[in-house]
């Protein structure tokens, strides 16, 4: 669930949010031969985000999270398919889970894209780190606010080891591109 | 012994070079053609690369008993007795291994024929090394 306080000192109001389930998860890497992008497609739980700000201190706090699971990563092709959900560990850690932590603002919430940052924590193949986001935010005559966060992390931020095959002649980057696209809707004030 | 072990160090330098030099080479040159190794059946942690590397001189020891059993078989030219040989390893060896590999495991039968043709190259490279110094 997401709430939120809003912005003015006195008269704080909460609202509260509730994730869409059309929401995905993009990673883009590349070996020394190819490049990969894998995804996400469909994010199917319907889970909630509590944003809370008090007065005009910043950064605007949130809790909730995207429960991903890791089998849902599809590359277009089998191989690479198979071997990203080999690498992220996916029969150990079946989630990749982002924990929402807090915006450095409260946006403005308006039809034109807002840049605005933010922390998360990102569980990946049991080992978590906190990373600053990139994030788009805007709202549709819907309604419907949707967040694009990106970030580029690394295999080894999370102790994995990026593939490399046929004795290191073959290599994936350490780098990946991660974009993650988010809607949700307002559901309550309180 | 002591023929079977320089022809076979021998061999196995020389392939080394010739077989990583030229997949090295053959990545750099042809990346499409490797896409299909990023596939979770290769081992992607390198905790096998000194096995891998290895081959090269496990392969050449080998063929290199192989051959001082066998040599008397060859007849002619030196380099000529080294591609007999390294057509006979082919058939007898590589096929029937080529032929079970691609029945049981997700790979492409473009990726089979370069491990056989791989495997051809080396075996003759290492029959005219043999031949030439282990009549």
């Amino acid at each position: 669930m997401l709430s939120l306080i809003s912005a003015t000192d006195k008269a704080p109001v909460m609202i509260k949010w509730a994730i869409l389930k059309d929401c995905t998860v993009k990673v883009n890497g590349s070996t020394n031969i190819n490049k990969f992008s894998c995804s996400i497609p469909d994010y199917l739980r319907s889970d909630t985000l509590t944003c809370s700000r008090t007065g005009n201190d910043v950064p605007v706090a949130l809790t909730g999270r995207l429960a991903l699971p890791v089998i849902s990563f599809d590359c277009g092709n089998n191989m690479m398919t198979n071997d990203l959900r080999k690498t992220l560990k996916a029969k150990e850690f079946p989630s990749l889970n982002i924990y929402f932590i807090s915006l450095d603002k409260y946006p403005e919430l308006t039809n034109t894209q807002e840049s605005i940052t933010g922390i998360v924590n990102i569980e990946l193949a049991g080992v978590s780190k906190k990373i600053e986001i990139n994030y788009r935010i805007s709202m549709d005559e819907q309604k419907i606010i949707h967040l694009v966060g990106t970030q580029t992390i690394r295999f080894s931020d999370f102790a994995l080891v990026p593939p490399r095959k046929l004795g290191g002649m073959i290599r994936a980057d350490d780098k990946l591109d991660v974009v993650f696209r988010v809607n949700f809707k307002r559901i309550s004030d309180s | 012994m002591k023929k079977i072990f320089l022809s076979g160090l021998t061999a196995g330098i020389i392939l080394f070079i010739v077989s990583y030099g030229g997949l090295f080479i053959a990545i750099q040159y042809f990346p499409s053609f490797f896409v299909d190794y990023n596939n979770p059946l290769f081992n992607s942690n390198g905790s096998r690369d000194t096995l891998f590397y290895s081959h090269a001189f496990i392969f050449s020891f080998a063929l290199s008993w192989f051959w001082e059993r066998f040599k008397s078989l060859f007849k002619g030219h030196f380099i000529l007795r080294g591609l007999e040989f390294g057509l006979v390893y082919g058939i007898i060896a590589l096929v029937p291994v080529m032929w079970i590999t691609f029945s049981s495991l997700d790979i492409t039968v473009t990726m089979v024929l370069s491990w056989f043709v791989y495997g051809l190259c080396q075996a003759a490279i290492a029959g005219i090394v043999f031949s030439r110094m282990n009549p």
